[in-house]
């Protein structure tokens, strides 16, 4: 509990604070405000709280007329969400972020590596570093990308790692997410609220910019045409309005000024990949698909998907069409291999991760599974291949009853499954209901890999559950997020 | 023995299509005892071709019509050699077990070992395995000998009464199909036990001394199981054949899945009507290589290698 004596923490307007086992980003244990949030503090002192209503509603106001809104899957009524957007910033200093930058550049080398590697030669799996059977099995491992050249050897170019803190204040990774991930246009979105919300606040912190990562992005996507397109023509892929990120699909296009297309727009022929303009058909060289790999080519993938291209994997295997991400990312996204990458940063680069991975239980080892159903109350079990926080069980916060349903779905599929110690995610201050208290939150920084260059805009997506208690960040879970300010 | 090969397919369509695509799985393998010696594909609509080699090693070949088309049709021609395959030994001896664990710890033959998108351990699977005793004894050449005249005995050859995207459970109830289900089930019986074993699709070419059950003027399909110190061998649980010199083979996959003949997709409100007609056979014209100078044959230059 916090001591009246120490300051800030108790204080108006931080009365209803209070400090947990979890490590604080704006108050150091003993409730004393950390150097980098000192200004926020001084300022979040000087405004009322009526002030502070009135900036929320300008800011949620902002999110609802320019449509910033997701889609729940799974719900019945009304399935599009304004994002919910909460006023106060998280702060990064300087060397924290060199640190998450480095640790980043070094994983999406390694794992950029090791998907070239498991499409060709094998060599770590030959080596014994991880079981042949673990990749072989991998829903995601996609055996048409075997021996398939891919332009630079970049299988994943466009990354948004998600990172938790933990209570002694070090950066883990918890997931890649090296498909499609999401979640770039809310950092944007963000930061251009936050700039109005806080005008003053924000020229007062050397704040570094993010705005260019619609460029950055651009030039990835350019950096990987086929060499003989020096004048790429760049189409982003969206499944369409049903999809949650269809906002963020129409943001990008627009951001990067590139064709939003969708599967029914485009048409291969002859190998070649063509895009259906009011001038005629229009030859396409680079695709920022938007879409699983599952749904991509139904001659290929799930027949049954009109999402895709009929005939893209065929362009894409002539070398006449680029993807990104390629093919096949997703093995290394799988749960299990996860818990590899350690490993597989080792193997390829001889270096020791700069970011650590949170320790992962497989299902699959018999004494890792024995402990895993013994400890269901305190682990957080995952399903190998999900994201958006679908499939998970949250020990210490689920009932009996769910505890026995996931203890049979592991038997049943101990493949499927891994588990991970429940994690004491990081709060940071949030103005919720006219109050400010703490919330967990987490990172998600975007990575651009161009088989050369790694661009990380400095900042990211902070995540935050917005339930009190809650460590559930995904927006379609009930989370919010709040604008990330790397300092200079 | 050579073969000519004419594969001839025809798709209608109950409306016109346009941009359809398709896939073609039927270039004969140029490996092992066969040769490949020509292959032509044309397509009426005419269409530029492109191939490619999927991860099995299958030649693919692809096209697409753009235009509007009530019907497509594709004609596979080849022509190839086989040479008749190594004997097969009686038996292996009893380390050819231990031999095959060997293989599946290694992991080389995973997916050859495992269940796939035709190839599951069902109930009716079961029964069936310990009918005809399909367990580990004997030796696994012995054993699939036997698995493969046990299938040919217990299921009766019955056009028409299975599609090809039955799942195994149809023949295995009613005990009867045609080649696909009984490579499948063969699959299914010889992977549960741990041995590697991958479906073939190809051509048999019919003599009317042999007395085939499978028909003639079709396309045939039938499995390779590996065996240590032997390899691949072809087992044809349709006929009780092991696979020689009449078993051209096309593709090899997982199951009929991995390596359909045709496989596509066309845009357009219409359905479709698929004829397929084949027809194999052995090429007259052959010219041995004795009758040409200089006069050197390779069974002589083989064995003054032999000598060396």
């Amino acid at each position: 509990m916090p001591d009246a004596t120490i300051p800030l923490v108790g204080q108006p307007p931080f009365e209803q604070y209070t400090l947990t086992g979890a490590y604080d980003e704006m108050f150091a244990p003993d409730g004393s405000v950390r150097p980098a949030y000192a200004e926020l503090a001084r300022r979040l002192s000087a405004l009322s709280p009526e002030e502070l209503q009135q900036r929320q509603r300008y800011a949620d106001l902002t999110f609802l007329n320019q449509g910033i809104t997701f889609t729940v899957y799974g719900n019945e009524s009304g399935t599009e969400r304004v994002f919910p957007y909460d006023l106060l910033p998280r702060i990064i200093t300087a060397d924290e972020w060199q640190q998450i930058e480095r640790g980043l550049n070094q994983r999406i080398i390694a794992l950029n590596h090791f998907l070239r590697d498991i499409y060709h030669d094998e060599q770590i799996l030959r080596d014994g570093i991880i079981p042949r059977e673990l990749i072989y099995s991998c829903r995601h491992y996609r055996r048409e990308m075997r021996g398939l050249p891919v332009p630079r050897n970049v299988y994943t170019a466009i990354v948004g790692t998600d990172l938790v803190r933990l209570p002694d204040g070090q950066f883990v990774v918890l997931e890649d997410n090296l498909r499609v991930p999401s979640g770039v246009s809310y950092m944007l979105t963000n930061r251009a609220v936050m700039k109005r919300a806080f005008p003053r606040l924000f020229g007062a912190h050397g704040v570094r910019p993010i705005d260019h990562y619609g460029q950055a992005l651009l030039a990835t996507l350019r950096a990987l045409a086929p060499d003989h397109r020096p004048e790429p023509t760049i189409a982003l892929l969206t499944p369409g309005v049903f999809n949650s990120a269809y906002f963020e699909h129409t943001f990008l296009a627009r951001q990067m000024g590139i064709e939003l297309v969708e599967g029914r727009d485009l048409l291969a022929h002859d190998n070649v990949i063509y895009m259906r303009t009011t001038g005629g058909l229009r030859r396409v060289d680079v695709i920022y698909r938007r879409i699983d790999d599952d749904f991509l080519d139904p001659m290929v993938f799930r027949p049954d998907s009109v999402l895709g291209v009929p005939g893209l994997l065929n362009a894409y295997r002539a070398g006449n069409v680029v993807l990104a991400n390629a093919i096949g990312t997703g093995v290394a996204d799988d749960k299990a291999v996860y818990a590899y990458v350690p490993a597989i940063i080792r193997y390829y680069l001889g270096e020791e991760p700069i970011l650590p991975n949170v320790p992962t239980y497989l299902c699959d080892r018999a004494d890792e599974r024995a402990y895993v159903l013994e400890h269901l109350d305190e682990l957080v079990v995952k399903a190998v291949g999900e994201s958006g926080g679908y499939d998970m069980l949250i020990g210490p916060h689920s009932t009996r009853e769910q505890q026995a349903q996931f203890a049979e779905r592991i038997r049943a599929n101990p493949r499927n499954y891994i588990a991970q110690p429940t994690l004491q995610l990081s709060c940071a201050p949030c103005f919720i209901d006219g109050i400010i208290e703490p919330r967990h939150v987490d990172l998600r920084p975007f990575i651009l890999f161009d088989g050369e260059t790694t661009t990380i805009v400095p900042g990211g997506l902070t995540r935050v559950a917005l339930r009190r208690g809650s460590l559930v960040v995904n927006s379609s879970q009930g989370g919010g997020s709040k604008d990330t300010w790397v300092l200079y | 023995m050579y073969y000519s090969i004419l594969h001839k397919t025809r798709f209608r369509y109950s409306a016109p299509v346009t941009e359809s695509q398709t896939e073609v799985r039927m270039c004969p393998r140029n490996e092992g005892t066969q040769r490949l010696i020509e292959f032509r594909l044309t397509t009426a609509p005419f269409a530029r071709i492109n191939h490619y080699h999927d991860w099995l090693g299958n030649e693919v070949y692809h096209f697409d019509v753009a235009a509007a088309h009530r019907q497509l049709l594709i004609i596979a021609e080849s022509i190839v050699q086989l040479t008749p395959p190594p004997p097969l030994p009686d038996r292996l001896d009893g380390a050819a077990w231990a031999m095959l664990d060997e293989i599946a710890a290694h992991g080389d033959f995973w997916d050859f070992l495992m269940p796939s998108h035709f190839i599951q351990t069902t109930p009716a699977l079961l029964d069936l395995a310990r009918e005809i005793g399909a367990e580990r004894r004997s030796d696994p050449l012995t054993l699939l000998r036997e698995i493969n005249h046990s299938i040919a005995q217990t299921f009766a050859y019955a056009p028409q009464t299975t599609r090809v995207d039955s799942p195994i459970d149809e023949a295995l109830l009613a005990r009867k199909g045609v080649c696909q289900d009984f490579a499948h089930i063969m699959i299914a019986l010889v992977r549960r036990i741990g041995i590697p074993c991958r479906y073939v699709s190809g051509y048999l070419f019919h003599r009317t001394e042999d007395h085939d059950r499978s028909e003639e003027d079709a396309t045939h399909a039938w499995v390779e199981a590996y065996l240590p110190e032997v390899g691949w061998v072809g087992f044809d649980p349709t006929n009780d054949l092991i696979a020689g010199e009449r078993h051209i083979r096309v593709a090899v996959g997982r199951d009929y899945a991995d390596v359909p003949p045709t496989r596509g997709i066309y845009r357009g409100q219409a359905t479709s009507q698929l004829e397929v007609g084949v027809k194999v056979v052995p090429t007259v014209v052959h010219i041995d290589e004795t009758e040409v100078l200089p006069q050197i044959t390779t069974a002589s230059v083989q064995a003054e290698l032999q000598q060396q």
